[in-house]
């Protein structure tokens, strides 16, 4: 589904300048990256209520996936604001909210592997950092609006063809992600009972 | 709920007992803050940057390190002896201690700023043009939001001491948001944005003194109540 939909956009949903088809990992990964985030909101409450460390795996594996997604939002959109406006990185709205969004993942990711002491103990600053960040997203997207705009309201797809790849390209990423996620889990998962029993 | 705010002041009051008998923390955020001021202040004459937008700046940098070096001193004190198993022990709710905490944070935030602020206006030559109202508005609204933001946090650096030098990190990306109208009312209190030009632009909001406040009170709705949620929650044992 990948290759198709980057097959389609190359061939049949060419954006001109060349550059500009950098929208078509761009957009996918931005909503993916947002959906991710969700996740580990959902597994960190999940934590929360039920003290079950399957959720915080979950959590973590979904950061991982997310701080990915992110980095490839944050880089895609470079290149496409250097081929629009002629440059690298602009403090607007959206510039700031995705930026945002990746310092919040990496700081996540930091903060779970620097944690030393209990398994639970880790898990629960994990998931309170989990849900607090969730929250600054919307926020923000908000306060970001306080700076003046330069982001395209909306990129328009004229073609049919181009729809299509877009709509397959978040599809595609969508699966990738949460095949991604199932993956890590299972190896996170495997990695616990090691730990269990080589301690026991 | 009488039996609440009682049990609030209580640990209110022996924190601040304790930081008026040690003097401990307020010294050094003072010290501190005076600092980032000074150094900024020479940053700006070097490289000859208006003083009137660096000034306000200079302010919020200054409350955020501070501010987080009272909210780490504030649960590092509960340490010793192994007080925080007594307080925890105690009869009364655990949202209880994180008010309590919240407002020893605010107090000291306060004073520092009393204090902070005219230095700030003296090096800048900031002229505030009888904004004082305005003025105490965003440094209060300001002050709940490090303080509600920080409090939690520290107590989970209590718990876990091996990421005690990740808390500037943490509650820095999470206070990123409330800063950007933090800044731009601190702007307009001290009109290095004049009035007439706020709001004016491609702005969805209008960007003015009014928005801004709004902004802060919201935000420090959502994180103070949600952070008080969750205290519970990280310190049951």
């Amino acid at each position: 589904m990948l290759l198709a939909s980057t097959w389609m956009a190359l061939m049949l949903g060419q954006i001109e300048p060349v550059q500009r088809n950098i929208i078509y990992a761009h957009i996918p990964s931005s909503i993916c990256a947002l959906l991710c985030f969700v996740v580990v909101l959902v597994a960190s409450i999940g934590y929360l209520r039920t003290s079950k460390p399957q959720w915080d795996i979950v959590a973590s594996a979904a950061a991982e996936v997310g701080t990915i997604l992110a980095t490839v939002l944050n880089l895609t959109g470079m290149i496409f604001s250097r081929a629009e406006w002629g440059v690298w990185w602009t403090p607007s709205p959206r510039l700031i909210s995705a930026g945002l969004l990746w310092f919040l993942y990496v700081v996540y990711l930091i903060l779970r592997s620097s944690i030393r002491g209990p398994r639970y103990l880790q898990a629960r600053v994990c998931a309170v950092f989990g849900i607090i960040a969730f929250l600054d997203v919307p926020m923000v997207y908000i306060s970001a609006r306080f700076i003046p705009d330069v982001h395209r309201a909306n990129f328009s797809f004229e073609t049919g063809p181009q729809k299509l790849a877009l709509f397959m390209g978040i599809g595609a990423i969508m699966i990738l992600s949460a095949v991604f996620i199932w993956l890590k889990t299972d190896i996170l998962r495997d990695q616990n009972k090691l730990e269990r029993e080589s301690a026991s | 709920m009488r039996y609440f705010w009682l049990s609030v002041k209580a640990i209110f009051l022996k924190d601040i007992v304790v930081e008026l008998r040690a003097r401990q923390v307020i010294p050094t955020m003072i010290v501190l803050g005076m600092l980032i001021v000074w150094i900024l202040r020479t940053a700006s004459e070097a490289a000859s940057i208006s003083a009137v937008v660096i000034g306000p700046a200079a302010l919020w940098i200054a409350f955020l390190f501070s501010g987080l070096l009272a909210q780490e001193r504030s649960f590092a004190v509960e340490q010793q002896n192994d007080c925080m198993y007594g307080l925890l022990m105690a009869p009364v709710d655990v949202g209880t201690i994180y008010l309590a905490k919240l407002l020893v944070n605010l107090v000291m935030l306060c004073i520092f700023e009393i204090i902070i602020v005219p230095v700030v206006m003296i090096s800048f030559g900031l002229d505030i043009h009888g904004r004082w109202a305005g003025l105490i508005g965003v440094l209060l609204l300001g002050n709940l939001g490090i303080c509600g933001v920080g409090t939690l946090f520290s107590a989970m650096v209590q718990l876990a001491r091996s990421f005690s030098a990740l808390l500037s990190i943490i509650v820095l990306v999470i206070l990123m948001p409330m800063m950007i109208p933090a800044t731009l009312a601190m702007l307009m209190v001290f009109g290095a944005i004049p009035d007439e030009l706020a709001g004016v632009g491609n702005m969805v909001f209008a960007g003015n003194f009014r928005s801004a406040l709004g902004y802060m009170v919201a935000f420090d709705a959502v994180f103070v109540t949600v952070c008080w949620l969750l205290f519970g929650l990280v310190i049951k044992e």
